[in-house]
């Protein structure tokens, strides 16, 4: 009964969506009075609400074991804890779209809210947030019917999720990446409310910066997130695999990085106003596109849901129309925006506009490899994969573009360009430090690998500017923005550390008797079998493996395991993980020879926990411009 | 200068929309493509346990499977040529531009279905014998590489490309 009323709810919520658009559509040519915007959003606020009310309930019936909803028996059992009965709501494509459509409302009924009633664009942003919800949830009720029953016979127990997705790091994950991919519709919204609006001298900018700044820390942790769980539980030891899935979450962020950017230059002296109005529209644009390529199956992932080309074509349909309303009036409107200041070569909006240009080429580099495959297989019917050595060949010189740009932009002034000799003076220094720093790390390790010293490079050019800045500013005490110091560190960090785990990590397998020992090499002197365990626990079999190592004269005990799940017959491995400062030994059980023998693999990570720091710092930055700014 | 912007800002979308559209729309055209048979490159490479491999390696009827533990392809033919290598066909691998340690940890955890993998990191002599990317199979007899078929190799591609050639050479023997 319960599942029927959320249903219910669902259905009444289109409806009253459909209301709105219909009323205002007819309204809309008509003398404007402001009844009428007070009743849309009312009932706007009531749609809203039935939604939530909609998956509060299925909430309820996840969390008490309702198996004869036919997604909830496929992707739940009554032996999970509580937490993964509803986190497993998301753990495939109806419940996750379900969720997504939900956290589209949360947004959207907080902005438009949040903007007063005689706000001139409210009623067209209050409109397209509400065409997309209704576009999503018709989806979702069409195509994707989460409460759909089995009758006349329930299920009696569930088929239980995937053990691999039994995490908390993965628990939480989709609903972060979703938190941001779906925070960008508001600016999506709100600039072709804008655009259609057609008062240019209105400054926008303010209304939606601190929107666009929390929805890109939802994307960014959501995707530290992502890579977190994949380090850890899928014992490949790697943290970021060029998977198609992972590439068309780096869109949207990239083009959010470039939107926030551009932002500031286009509210700081009103140029790159055109920049900013596409990006804007740019970051959901590649979010549909995401879930486009994600729930249709179009490309083969380790991640992709299961294949429906009616989803597709509903998304493509759908995503294609509210993509083109805004595009087609950004495309009218172009000789209105035009800015009649110029940009003065060497001045802070000049290195914003170098900043868009060289985000957009990373954005298209990473369409086309995501396209590729299917380009080609739309030709001569073949199919392809495009991996890490493509990536990587782009993202280098692009890396080192952008970081040398960004050092010159550190001491740029706005609308005022630099002179020659003031700006070498100012680079020299994190040159100087920069090539030391590269020296030195290549006279310890010994080691040359072009692309990652490309990326070292880079990364110190950032890490060295900003430091140098930091440094001079507590002499001469002049003002600078910590929360851009603070993130941009965190970019450095980044390249650094992603280009010295390149260069210094390793792998070895090994194969082992219980009781036996073995010399790895000079820092790894021992790696002992102590001891293996075989034992039952609720829901899996686990097989323990007690291993000692001795790493540069420190005895590391790890514990890696092996489960086999019953209810699907799973196995998965447990890594077992030590982390030191500056890297981790990374341990995981393999298969038992035939000859009794364990296999092991054992991988020492370097800076793989920097990379996690470093996003956590790029959000701590971001985090702390929006509370100066005070906004919200 | 405004109109050709326009005309992208509408145009381009449109484009990729009509080809991803057509993508989904179209079911998998097969191409029983025909072949020129061409001898095997000569060429002298390690395999992934560092035995010398030349091509008198193969002796029967064999598929060589161009692979890499970077290309998710791989991934999704990999359950595929598990089968596969039950058969009476050999199956061999062409390491293709990956490193020794991930390509022989991408075998372990997954499961190796080939009898060696030819370990080629800077693909010469995938250079040689014209493959554009992994994956790739190529189907090889009487020292003569008689078949080919560009990206995942599965079921459909298998019985409507491959087989027939084998038969065809079963016959002639």
């Amino acid at each position: 009964m319960i599942v029927e009323i959320a249903h219910f709810l669902s259905v009444t919520s289109a409806i009253v969506l459909s209301l709105i658009l219909i009323f205002n559509l007819f309204f809309y040519f008509a003398d404007s009075h402001t009844n009428q915007i007070i009743l849309s959003n009312k009932l706007f606020n009531q749609a809203c609400l039935l939604i939530f009310i909609s998956f509060g309930l299925y909430v309820y019936l996840a969390a008490i074991d309702d198996f004869s909803i036919s997604y909830i028996a496929n992707h739940s059992n009554s032996q999970l804890p509580i937490f993964y009965k509803i986190t497993s709501i998301w753990s495939a494509h109806e419940g996750s779209m379900f969720l997504w459509i939900v956290f589209l409302t949360i947004w959207s009924v907080l902005f438009v809210n949040y903007l007063a009633l005689e706000h001139p664009l409210k009623r067209g942003t209050m409109l397209m947030l509400t065409l997309i919800i209704l576009g999503f949830l018709l989806f979702l009720l069409i195509t994707s019917n989460p409460f759909e029953r089995i009758l006349p016979f329930a299920a009696l127990e569930g088929a239980d999720i995937n053990p691999v997705l039994q995490d908390p790091a993965l628990a939480i994950h989709p609903p972060m990446l979703y938190l941001g991919y779906v925070g960008f519709v508001i600016s999506f919204s709100f600039i072709t409310a804008y655009l259609f609006h057609g008062d240019f001298n209105y400054s926008w900018e303010k209304d939606i910066k601190s929107w666009s700044l929390i929805a890109w820390i939802f994307l960014t942790i959501g995707i530290t997130l992502g890579s977190w769980w994949a380090y850890y539980e899928l014992g490949w030891g790697g943290y970021w695999f060029w998977d198609p899935v992972e590439n068309v979450a780096l869109m949207p962020w990239l083009a959010a990085t470039a939107f926030m950017h551009s932002l500031f230059a286009s509210s700081k002296s009103s140029v790159l106003k055109t920049w900013t109005l596409f990006l804007g529209i740019m970051i959901f644009t590649l979010s549909l596109f995401g879930a486009f390529i994600v729930r249709s199956g179009i490309i083969d992932s380790v991640h992709s849901f299961a294949n429906d080309p009616q989803r597709g074509i509903y998304l493509l349909g759908f995503s294609g129309f509210i993509t083109l309303i805004s595009l087609a009036i950004l495309a009218y409107r172009l000789p209105q925006l035009q800015s009649s200041k110029l940009i003065v070569a060497g001045s802070k909006e000049s290195f914003l506009s170098m900043n868009n240009i060289l985000m957009l080429t990373a954005i298209f580099s990473i369409f086309l490899g995501v396209t590729y495959p299917l380009i080609l297989e739309s030709l001569n019917g073949n199919k392809v994969s495009i991996g890490p050595p493509y990536y990587n060949t782009i993202f280098s010189p692009l890396i080192l573009i952008t970081s040398i740009f960004m050092m010159g932009s550190i001491d740029a002034l706005w609308q005022r360009g630099m002179q020659l000799r003031k700006l070498c003076i100012a680079v020299a220094p994190t040159l100087l430090l920069s090539i030391l720093g590269v020296y030195a790390i290549w006279h310890f390790t010994k080691i040359f690998s072009l692309i990652a010293y490309v990326g070292i490079f880079s990364g110190l050019l950032i890490i060295m500017s900003y430091a140098l800045k930091l440094f001079s500013s507590l002499y001469t005490k002049a003002y600078f923005n910590k929360g851009s110091l603070l993130a941009h560190i965190g970019l450095g960090l980044l390249f650094f550390s992603v280009s010295m785990n390149s260069i210094l990590s390793y792998q070895k397998n090994i194969s082992l008797f219980v009781g036996e020992e073995q010399f790895v090499n000079a820092s790894l002197s021992k790696f002992q079998f102590l001891d293996l365990k075989k034992t039952k626990a609720s829901n899996h079999d686990v097989v323990a493996a007690k291993i000692l190592v001795l790493h540069d004269n420190q005895s590391i005990y790890l514990n890696p395991e092996k489960r086999k799940y019953f209810a699907r017959g799973q196995i998965t491995s447990e890594t077992a993980i030590h982390t030191s400062f500056l890297r981790d030994t990374y341990l995981t059980i393999g298969d038992q020879l035939d000859n009794g023998s364990w296999t092991f693999s054992l991988q020492i990570n370097y800076f793989v926990k920097w990379i996690w720091f470093s996003s956590t710092l790029m959000v701590a930055g971001i985090a702390m411009t929006i509370f100066k700014k005070k906004i919200l | 200068m405004n109109r050709i912007y326009s005309l992208l800002l509408i145009g381009l979308p449109v484009l990729i929309f009509i080809f991803f559209g057509k993508v989904l729309l179209t079911e998998e055209s097969e191409l029983a493509s025909y072949y020129e048979p061409k001898p095997i490159p000569q060429f002298q490479l390690l395999d992934l346990q560092d035995q010398q491999i030349s091509p008198s390696a193969f002796n029967n009827i064999s598929l060589l499977n161009v692979w890499a533990s970077w290309c998710i392809t791989c991934l999704v033919e990999h359950p595929f040529l598990t089968q596969l290598s039950k058969n009476d066909i050999d199956l061999i691998g062409l390491n293709y531009k990956d490193s020794k340690v991930s390509a022989q940890q991408w075998l372990q955890k997954r499961g190796n279905p080939y009898q060696f993998s030819i370990y080629d990191p800077r693909g010469d002599l995938a250079f040689e014998l014209g493959v554009t990317g992994a994956p790739e199979t190529f189907l090889i007899a009487n020292q003569q590489i008689i078949g080919h078929v560009q990206g995942e190799l599965n079921q459909e591609k298998w019985e409507s490309i491959f087989l027939p050639l084998i038969r065809r050479m079963q016959n002639k023997n």
